[in-house]
């Protein structure tokens, strides 16, 4: 065998070369001037990475990086560079993102914790933050508690209460299918406030309930819910579940040609589960919390350029909840020009964001009083099909935060402050 | 009320007809192996989705062939690397080891095809409803109980008629003389738990068509199919079918008068018939060692 044949071995003298290397790379100053040998900020993650959630959560998670690279980009947080930690709550298992929450706070010792896509897990880690006294960020979980009736001085929402949700798509629903409802609604804290406020915005619209059936989340077959909801002989069918369980619910019910005797329609819709359909069943009237396309509005293109080039794909609602909530961090600290979490949390109640953050027609800010994120919401129709192939969604109407979020004097939240 | 009655335990055996077809697959490997496969949830949804990936190559049909055989190949693989190391041990090690496996698939579906739903396209033809009184009753629905039908009408035709069924039940009656009459058995118990993968994976194929196509498909699949096999009693294959068949219409029944407990429902029936009749309803006395 000669020399030749033989496999490179690595060789004394490139493995000290390496380790040299690799020491000298230990030995070399940060590469930010102004970090000074500081660690760098840390941002916290909690969030589904699998199970039911996982797709909105790979999403938010999406906005999250490209707003790190935009901060880091223009010179990080007060000078220092940001780095994001993320973790993976599992989609429905408080107990782990407690505990996950706690491993960010404790060991990693981040300066701001986001999450969380379900509502209850959301609610869990606001409790954890609250006791550690850390600004904490709920990206996309839409109880209204969250901003509510358990809403903290450190916890803030950027995605809409199920309340607003409500009220932007009731007009809709009488408009274009009718006056007779009949949920099909998710059995936990979501669906529950969802459908009590829309059974609420249906009074101030004339219109009423048929019937209403909880479905346990994570129901796949629902051909039993459609055969009882067809029964009642609605107007419409309201679909209140959310993710894979609108997906099975939807498919089997345009199968079954539900959408050529009633109206298939609901609230919150989102592009991922639009995306997840064939077809023909991309209909019925619904509300999107923030849509990729919207003439005229600035930055809204470079932002769908970023996002594309990253992941292939236009961003979705949640991509944005993870944008706005990362730079929210951002501009907090900025403007309080501190990390101590009282004094972010005050500027950032009632600050007003910047259009490169906002991407919404509106002007957007967290309301003071409960920490509200209030933007826009896009009231219209699902289509099989647009200009685009991603383009699913026809906005028909633009809805105001500001009107659709209800006064605030009616809020059960009252902010308690560290004294 | 009556209609809506009738109307959900006809909807009803639809559904547990498909309960049935997973659930027979796990009862085969369980009965002759005694291994508990936590993972036949990942196999549906690993059989579902390379259905999708062929389905432009092949069509449909093509890919309702090819794609569960595709998943039996897969499943005689990781019956020789893994699945054998644990027979014959305590089963607290193949329950674990079939768990972590399921989450492997889960998430190997979810690395490869994203996890995100897909859209699962099925013939025209299929995708409509029979009549508009009985709009529950789609074309796909329909030929899907058809090919349920078919297909426990030739498991039972192998089980019953052939040599390799022959052999299938004896081993899982005693597995040591099976043996000790020259029986290969490693090669019995690799080609058994294939058997089984294929009704997974044609199970998933099903699914696709019906559900959404989600890394998730399987794991909310597989627990009725658990429960389909402890209420038909465990050992007994035609158990299984009755199982699967029944906690369909009791489910679609609880939707009629209580929709929230329209899950909570079989595992009451599975508690009651554990409770009255702990070996199932078809299963034999004495069958659990």
């Amino acid at each position: 065998m000669s020399d030749a044949d033989r496999p490179a071995a690595p060789g004394r003298r490139n493995v000290l070369r390496a380790a040299l290397a690799a020491s000298a790379a230990n030995l070399a100053p940060p590469f930010i001037l102004s970090a000074r040998g500081e660690q760098p900020v840390r941002i916290g993650l909690a969030n589904p990475l699998t199970g039911t959630y996982a797709a909105v959560g790979k999403n938010e998670l999406a906005g999250c990086e490209l707003a790190i690279s935009q901060i880091n980009a223009k010179g990080g947080i007060l000078g220092r560079q940001v780095e994001l930690l993320s973790e993976d709550s599992t989609s429905g298992d408080a107990g782990t993102a407690v505990q996950k929450s706690r491993k960010l706070i404790e060991r990693d010792k981040v300066d701001f914790l986001l999450g969380n896509v379900n509502s209850a897990l959301g609610l869990a880690m606001a409790q954890v933050s609250n006791e550690k006294g850390i600004l904490h960020i709920v990206p996309g979980g839409h109880t209204d508690a969250i901003t509510g009736a358990t809403c903290h001085w450190n916890v803030f929402r950027v995605c809409n209460s199920t309340q607003m949700e409500a009220n932007a798509a009731a007009q809709q629903l009488v408009e274009k299918a009718g006056r007779k409802w009949y949920y099909i609604t998710p059995d936990y804290a979501y669906g529950h406030t969802l459908q009590a406020a829309l059974e609420q915005a249906a009074v101030k619209v004339g219109a009423s309930k048929v019937g209403a059936d909880l479905s346990p989340l994570g129901t796949t077959d629902f051909s039993s819910y459609l055969i009882k909801a067809q029964a009642a002989n609605p107007d419409v069918i309201l679909f209140l579940i959310q993710g894979d369980d609108m997906v099975n619910a939807l498919k089997q019910a345009v199968q079954f040609g539900l959408d050529k005797r009633t109206h298939l329609a609901g609230a919150q819709q989102e592009l991922e589960s639009l995306e997840g359909l064939p077809p023909e069943a991309r209909i019925g009237a619904w509300v999107f919390e923030w849509y990729w396309k919207q003439p005229g509005v600035p930055h809204v293109a470079e932002f769908v350029e970023a996002i594309r080039k990253k992941t292939g794909k236009v961003p979705t609602a949640r991509t944005w909840f993870g944008f706005v909530s990362t730079w929210s961090c951002a501009l907090a600290a900025a403007a309080a020009k501190s990390l101590d979490a009282v004094k972010m949390a005050k500027a950032l109640s009632g600050m007003k964001m910047p259009p490169e953050v906002g991407l919404v027609p509106d002007q957007a800010f967290y309301r003071a009083e409960d920490h509200q994120f209030i933007a826009s919401l896009f009231v219209g129709t699902a289509q099989a099909g647009g200009s685009d192939p991603e383009d699913l969604f026809n906005v028909t109407r633009v809805a105001r935060g500001v009107d659709v979020a209800g006064r605030v004097e009616d809020s059960p939240c009252k902010l308690v402050w560290p004294s | 009320m009556l209609q809506l009655v009738l109307f959900n335990v006809f909807n009803g055996l639809i559904v547990g007809a498909f309960y049935a077809l997973m659930a027979l697959g796990l009862s085969l490997i369980l009965n002759l192996s005694g291994v508990i496969n936590f993972a036949h949830g990942g196999f549906l949804a690993l059989g579902a989705y390379i259905a999708y990936s062929l389905m432009p190559l092949v069509g449909f049909w093509g890919a309702l062939l090819v794609a569960p055989l595709l998943t039996a190949v897969l499943g005689l693989a990781v019956e020789r690397v893994l699945i054998r190391r644990v027979y014959g041990r305590d089963p607290l090690y193949s329950l674990l080891l079939t768990f972590g496996l399921a989450y492997i698939l889960e998430d190997l579906a979810r690395y490869i095809w994203g996890a995100q739903s897909v859209p699962y396209p099925i013939p025209e033809a299929l995708a409509r409803p029979l009549s508009t009184q009985f709009f529950f009753l789609t074309g796909y629905r329909l030929f899907m109980v058809a090919l349920v039908a078919l297909a426990v009408a030739a498991l039972f035709f192998v089980l019953g008629r052939t040599r390799l069924g022959m052999r299938i039940r004896a081993g899982t009656l005693d597995l040591e003389t099976v043996s000790a009459l020259g029986v290969n058995v490693r090669v019995l118990r690799n080609l058994n738990f294939g058997l089984g993968i294929y009704l997974a994976g044609l199970a998933g194929v099903l699914a696709a068509g019906m559900l959404g196509l989600q890394p998730t498909i399987g794991t909310s699949l597989i627990m009725p199919s658990f429960v389909a096999i402890v209420v038909g009693g465990l050992g007994s294959l035609p158990g299984t079918l009755l199982g699967g068949l029944l906690i369909g219409v009791a489910s679609g029944l609880a939707t009629v008068f209580m929709p929230s407990a329209s899950e909570a429902i079989i595992y009451v029936m599975m508690g009651l018939v554990l409770l009255v009749r702990p070996r199932g309803l078809l299963g034999e006395e004495g069958r659990l060692k």
